[in-house]
């Protein structure tokens, strides 16, 4: 579904990907797990045409998608919630929600029954929605950023470390979510640092450490290897 | 108290023409993130075209303030197009030095064609309104309700429809827009768009009780920086809050103060304000 590969991104003479190869299937919940400054953010970013790749290609469906705007690549159905969430903080919740759907704005049916869905995800952003997205404490901007990428509805998902800054309860709250996401088809790619929460819900997962994949496997393997409980669990 | 309200009266034409030009400027600094210097000779440029329409087409006033939004419009894209759009990775300074160049050079073309001679625009209702022993001109009657009226339009297209709030999006969060595809080439072409037109209709209401010349942008524009400063860079009820304000101490200046020092109670004001209120009379961005 989503293939990259040779993925390469300089931020000046630093080198912040090498040659990034990976894949996430269709309906696969795949969980890219590395430290603070491993790369994570630049790689979805350089995803959703955010940034400019050196060299590499990436694919959705076999569709070339390199190069591409950013709306373009919305359209192409691969939707991220970023890392910060990049929400609109002055405006309403809903109105953040209602410009998730930006590129269906025709559509108003399906996007006002994709709404409805977000609600019933998040019960607590319909008691919300006329409030300013930026008043809303972190857990629920972080709710109210997963909905809006939903609402662009994605059939490949980024989501660059939703968990960060969140309170334990809340984490779990989110992460439960998202593989809820996942188990209703939608196919999902997770950057995180917290391995153990993670790797909970996903399939398989990447490591990566300097801008390189450094491992690969389901869960069960990363769950087991020595490596991964001392970098990422400190078990 | 005729005396009291014909200053009103003043203050709130000159509030209603600063409006529409802090307005624009507003708008493209929060997508730019920049000041468009050259947007006083957008609103120079708007006044020429209406001369021009009215003058030499004949055409009916309200044709030509159509006409001369839709050239300015255009114009203000160009810019866009031409000189911002490729400068987007370049430093600030270097949009701000383009801005000043594209400011001169239109002033050049203007003064090339037309010549540096005052025109004059008729006004298109030069009666004498009364009410309640009250007097007011027609004309300023007709700008204030018509900036009013434009400033009303844009609140609703901002705030109500999907493409409004794009420019708004896009002010509020720049990557956050494109994540859900919004298109940034398309908002700034708009909004350079809208400031372009909002310029030459205030140039265009504000001509027949004032005279067209070259350089009749540069005070204007300086007191639309005055007013986005002490508005907030970016806020939209900011700069109508400001235009007003330095419109009625302008208009109330000049009347119990002296003529003389009319247009140096707006920076006075801008130094007296930033002195209590760095951050300006409302800190928030575009809303
Ligand atoms: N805009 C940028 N300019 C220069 N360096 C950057 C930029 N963004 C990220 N970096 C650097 O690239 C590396 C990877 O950062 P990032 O992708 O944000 O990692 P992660 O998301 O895994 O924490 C870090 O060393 C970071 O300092
Ligand atoms: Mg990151």
């Amino acid at each position: 579904m989503l293939r990259l590969d040779g993925v390469t991104l300089n931020y000046g003479s630093f080198r912040a990907l090498d040659g990034i190869g990976m894949h996430v299937k269709s309906g696969e919940l795949v969980v890219m797990l590395g430290a603070n400054g491993a790369g994570k953010s630049s790689l979805f970013l350089a995803v959703s045409g955010l940034r400019r790749l050196a060299s590499g290609s990436i694919k959705v469906d076999g569709d070339e998608i390199t190069g591409r705007k950013p709306s373009s690549i919305v359209q192409a159905g691969l939707v991220q919630c970023p890392e910060g969430r990049k929400l609109f903080p002055e405006m309403s919740v809903k109105k953040n929600l209602i410009l998730g759907a930006y590129v269906y704005r025709n559509d108003k049916k399906a996007n006002q029954r994709m709404l409805e869905r977000v609600y019933g995800m998040f019960p607590i952003l319909h008691g919300k929605r006329d409030a300013a997205a930026g008043s809303l404490s972190g857990g629920q901007q972080q709710m109210v950023a997963i909905g809006r990428a939903l609402m662009g509805r994605p059939r490949v998902l980024l989501l660059d470390e939703p968990s960060l800054g969140l309170a334990p309860l809340i984490v779990k709250q989110v992460l439960e979510a998202v593989k809820a996401i996942n188990e209703a088809g939608t196919t999902v790619l997770l950057a995180e640092q917290n391995a153990y929460a993670a790797l909970q819900i996903a399939h398989r997962a990447y490591v990566i450490e300097s801008g390189r994949i450094v491992m690969e496997g389901d869960r069960e393997t990363l769950l087991g290897d020595e490596r991964i409980r001392k970098a990422y669990i400190g078990a | 108290m005729n005396i009291f309200f014909q200053q009103l009266l003043n203050g709130l034409t000159l509030g209603s023409v600063y409006s529409l030009v802090a307005l624009g400027l507003t708008l493209v600094y929060g997508i730019l993130h920049i000041p468009n210097f050259a947007h006083g000779a957008l609103y120079m440029v708007g006044a020429y075209m209406a001369f021009f329409a009215t003058g030499s087409l004949g055409a009916n006033y309200w044709v030509a303030m159509a006409a001369s939004a839709a050239a300015v419009a255009l114009l203000a894209v160009l810019s866009e197009r031409l000189v911002f759009h490729r400068l987007r990775h370049a430093p600030p300074l270097h949009d701000m030095i383009a801005a000043i160049g594209l400011l001169l050079f239109l002033e050049a073309v203007i003064q090339a064609v037309w010549g540096a001679d005052f025109r004059r625009l008729p006004s298109p209702y030069p009666q004498i309104v009364r009410a309640f022993d009250l007097t007011a001109p027609a004309q300023r009657l007709m700008i204030i309700a018509a900036a009013f009226g434009l400033m009303a339009g844009l609140h609703l297209f901002l705030k109500r429809t999907i493409l409004g709030s794009t420019i708004v999006a896009m002010a509020q969060n720049r990557e956050g827009a494109a994540l859900v595809g919004i298109d940034a080439t398309r908002v700034s072409m708009l909004t350079f768009a809208i400031s372009g037109a909002l310029a030459a209709v205030a140039a265009t209401l504000f001509a027949p009780i004032n005279l067209i010349y070259p350089a009749m942008g540069h005070l204007v524009i300086m007191k639309a920086f005055v007013i986005i400063i002490l508005g907030g860079m970016g806020s939209i009820p900011g700069a109508i809050v400001g235009a007003m304000v330095i419109g009625f101490a302008e208009s109330f200046g000049a009347f119990y103060v002296s003529t003389d020092y009319k247009d140096i109670i707006a920076f006075a004001l801008l130094v007296l304000i930033l002195s209590v209120r760095p951050q300006g009379l409302f800190t928030r961005g575009v809303r």
